[in-house]
């Protein structure tokens, strides 16, 4: 396993503050992509926070909720984290934040299938960017580890890092809950060996949990995919998902969401964003609403300019440039905002071998890049194991955006 | 609304760049430049070897050739893509338009007739690089092809002019490279390295060669140098130079020759120039890590081969450019190990044995000839009390050479030349060669003589020969 070394940035963005308050909320139609959902209310109706106002059709169905308590005003279309233009529900806000019913839960009182059950209604779904509901994963029969995913490795990102400084004591209770209710008996919290303040925080509170071990991993990109943590803790690999070998891998916000299900049954409505870059006024995480509009959140944090900005929607390595239609969903770590300035031109390739010798799964992308058009000499460079990390575009000294032919070439042999 | 430019990630990159790459190697080739300048320019000029010009001799010949290359391939972009001169020779320069010169120079002798280093830039240019569609896409590396071409089509020529031999190496030394002396038998320390000074000459430099890869010292520093920043392919070297090492070093056990022999292998005949600076040019070798391994292990044995089993004793350039050839088929491998590692097991193996049975073999054969010499023969041996009497006879320069030996107690009592045609046998005599083959308790060591080299290393072989058979029968 290699995989880079890659500089952090991660200091600039480390304070915490809290924006809850925005006059609208857009609550995108959709689950994961899933579009044929039934609206539950109508213009005018009155809903209130954590109601469910729309659902997928299947009899297992996904809920969604509004993050806020008011009336529904309209429609409106809005851009999601990878492009894509959604119908939402236009809410505004009457900043009672009222809820229909206000109760706490015990967290261990929970079979395993209420557990599951909860975690469907309560719209837990993955934070860390793959928007996968987090349920089905635990409702395999047997789960042998449970992996707690606090890497963080893109660059620029504390969201993770805000969320353990603030909430760990709920997120190692919500762990040993889980733990219990689906009889796990391993629990690794994997962080990066070099996160030094994370390491202390949760070894502070860590004693009084015996089955939770911290697993310290390399300070490399991209240890944060599942695949590549899995191989270090485990040494083992898999082919698709970590289930194949009886683990769950969860992100550590999605843990905090869980605990929030479990003791007040509050669905998956707000999560802490990172809101940074060399453009942002005061780089900093912020607690937001899913379905607030990310023009709200640049009045309320500032930019350095409004022109020739880039703003990427997740990490710099794997995240999307999108435009500011975008609205916040429960899987957006990060807002970053960069000049918008042609930093790279590329030049020939003269074969390094650069982008062979980091690619995480073993890839080869100059070679995939030569053969884009020769399908079969393709098929055995395997361009389909790429999970599109962007280590070979980002070492590449000819600065030739070797991911978009890999992903080119997935097509190809598709 | 404000819309965004939407833009393609990822949205940092490394701070390596190309230029950075080229800078790293130009600056690891100073001191190599630096010290061609020093030991062809500076040594010759302090020794009232040469004049004014001769001192700067070598600085010219390396930026002459930089400057053709560079030239050649600005005027390409010129004129096939009709460009403007500046452009043209800002795209020549990013696409390391200066290096094939540069490389050309330094590997070619310094007497080279700067003519012929001309023509050979632009044939480095022209067909080992930009016919093939420029930079990166070329199969070979240019400056060998242009030091290929010249050293076929002129070798005459540049050793009429005097060959690797600089003014002053020409009077201090009078030997050719050091390697050419491997083709005419294994050799020993006397033969191999002792002309040129110690290993250590070796190990820095001052021994004859081509202007630029004389230094092992020079091109390990800049190994470490372009390692360290990440420049190059830092595999292919390590390894081609450990295979030489590893197979020398049997060839040398066998023939009972010592740690020295494998050095002075590495040390000599451009070894590490071509190992750090030739088989790790980037376009022209493997991109995998695994197939880098295959390539450097196979470009050790081709030159070992190339070293022993042809008559080009040197090996580098021609190993390097064999392999060239290869590099698409090994990437090919280098891919399927880089999923499986089982892939490794049947490369790894057959280079393994082609490794090992030609160390073997070449080993063996030069013991072979060494106890049987052709040329040797006993024409009668007699025996009595405790004298041993031989008539024997060698092949010198001018025929056989007949004569007698008289053997006493295990010590050589005379030795009576008996018939001989040499040509310059006055030599011989005027250096009271025989009379030291006589009183030599290590014949094998004794200095040949210079200006009679064949017969004296006749009258040597002759001696040791039939040491061998008196040892035998006495043994016995």
């Amino acid at each position: 396993m290699k995989g880079k070394k890659i500089p952090g940035y991660k200091n600039m963005s480390k304070s915490f503050s809290k924006f809850l308050n925005p006059k609208y909320v857009y609550i995108p139609l959709i689950v994961r992509d899933e579009l044929d959902v039934t609206v539950l209310v109508k213009k005018g109706n009155y809903v209130y926070k954590g109601m469910m106002i729309a659902k997928t059709k299947k009899e297992k169905y996904i809920p969604i909720y509004s993050s806020v308590s008011g009336f529904v005003v309209d429609t409106e279309v809005k851009t999601l984290y990878n492009n894509r233009e959604v119908k939402c529900l236009k809410i505004e806000n009457d900043f009672k934040e009222k809820y229909e019913e206000d109760n706490t839960y015990k967290l261990n009182e929970y079979t395993k299938e209420e557990f599951t059950e909860l975690l469907r209604l309560m719209n837990i779904r993955g934070m860390g960017g793959a928007d996968f509901p987090t349920y089905i994963k635990y409702e395999a029969d047997k789960i042998n580890m449970l992996v707690v995913n606090a890497i963080e490795c893109e660059p620029y990102i504390t969201a993770d890092y805000t969320v353990i400084m603030n909430h760990i004591e709920e997120i190692l209770e919500a762990i040993d809950a889980i733990l219990e209710i689906n009889k796990i008996d391993k629990c690794y919290i994997a962080i990066k060996k070099t996160n030094s303040k994370v390491k202390e925080k949760i070894n502070t509170f860590l004693g009084t949990y015996p089955k939770i071990k911290l697993y310290e991993a390399r300070n490399v990109y991209p240890m944060g995919w599942e695949k590549f943590l899995i191989r270090e803790i485990t040494k083992q690999s898999y082919n698709v998902l970590p289930s194949e070998k009886n683990i769950v891998v969860n992100n550590i916000s999605t843990i905090y969401a869980i605990y929030e299900a479990l003791k007040y049954h509050k669905p998956l409505m707000e999560r802490i964003v990172t809101i940074t870059g060399p453009m942002v006024k005061k780089p900093q995480n912020i607690l937001v609403k899913v379905g607030t509009s990310v023009k709200d959140i640049i009045d309320n944090v500032g930019l350095k300019r409004n022109k020739d900005v880039v703003l990427v929607c997740g990490g710099p390595m794997m995240g999307k440039s999108v435009n500011d239609n975008l609205v916040i969903t429960s899987n957006i770590n990060c807002l970053l905002f960069l000049k918008d300035e042609e930093l790279f031109i590329s030049d020939n390739c003269f074969r390094c071998g650069k982008c062979s010798d980091v690619c995480p799964n073993n890839l080869s992308p100059v070679l995939i890049k030569d053969n884009l058009r020769n399908k079969e000499r393709l098929k055995t460079l395997k361009p389909n194991l790429c999970v599109e990390c962007g280590l070979c575009s980002y070492v590449c000294p000819a600065k030739i955006n070797l991911r978009d032919y890999v992903v080119k070439a997935k097509g190809e042999v598709k | 609304m404000k819309e965004y430019h939407l833009k393609e990630g990822p949205f940092i990159k490394d701070k390596k760049t190309i230029d950075k790459v080229g800078l790293c190697l130009l600056i690891s080739l100073v001191p190599i430049v630096l010290f061609t300048f020093y030991k062809n320019g500076i040594i010759p000029y302090v020794n009232g070897k040469t004049n004014i010009l001769g001192l700067f001799y070598p600085l010219i010949f390396v930026l002459l050739s930089t400057f053709v290359t560079f030239i050649t391939e600005s005027l390409y972009y010129k004129f096939y893509f009709k460009k403007d001169i500046k452009t043209s020779m800002i795209k020549a320069l990013k696409n390391y338009a200066i290096f094939p010169g540069l490389f050309l120079a330094l590997v070619l002798p310094i007497n080279t007739p700067l003519e012929i280093l001309i023509l050979g830039g632009i044939i480095a240019s022209l067909v080992g690089k930009l016919i093939f569609g420029g930079f990166g896409n070329n199969i070979f590396n240019p400056a060998l092809i242009g030091a290929l071409f010249i050293l076929t089509a002129y070798s005459l020529t540049i050793s009429n002019s005097g060959g690797y031999l600089n003014s002053y190496e020409v009077d201090t030394i009078s030997q050719s490279t050091p390697l050419s002396n491997v083709v005419t038998g294994i050799g020993s320390y006397d033969t191999l390295v002792k002309p040129y000074g110690s290993l250590s000459d070796f190990f820095i430099g001052t021994i004859p060669g081509a202007v630029g890869e004389t230094s092992f010292l020079l091109c390990l520093i800049a190994f470490i140098f372009l390692t360290v920043t990440k420049s190059i392919k830092w595999v292919i070297p390590v390894f081609y130079i450990a295979t030489v090492f590893i197979m020398t070093f049997i060839i040398g056990s066998i023939n009972d020759l010592g740690i020295w022999y494998p050095l002075f292998q590495i040390f000599s005949g451009g070894l590490m120039f071509g190992a750090v600076f030739m088989a790790t040019d980037p376009v022209t070798s493997p991109v995998t890590k695994p197939g880098q391994i295959i390539y450097g292990l196979m470009l050790g044995i081709l030159t070992v081969t190339f070293r022993y089993l042809t008559v080009y004793p040197e090996g580098v350039l021609t190993s390097i450019l064999t392999m060239n050839m290869f590099v698409f088929i090994i990437d090919k491998i280098g891919v399927k190990i880089k999923f499986s590692k089982k892939w490794l097991i049947l490369p790894l193996s057959i280079i393994l044995i082609l490794g090992l049975s030609i160390s073997i073999s070449v080993g063996f054969s030069y013991q072979k000839t060494s106890e049987v010499d052709p040329n040797y023969k006993i024409i009668s041996k007699d025996q009595n009390d405790n004298q041993t009497i031989y008539m024997v006879s060698e092949k010198g320069y001018g025929g056989n050479i007949e004569a007698r030996i008289t053997f006493e107690d295990g010590k050589i009592l005379e030795i009576l030349i008996v018939n001989q045609n040499e040509s310059f046998f006055q030599k011989i005599v005027d250096a009271d060669y025989i009379n030291k083959l006589v009183s030599s308790d290590d014949v094998a060591n004794i200095d040949t003589v210079s200006g009679a080299t064949v017969s004296s290393t006749a009258l040597k072989k002759m001696v040791i020969n039939t040491w061998n058979d008196y040892k035998g029968d006495n043994n016995e």
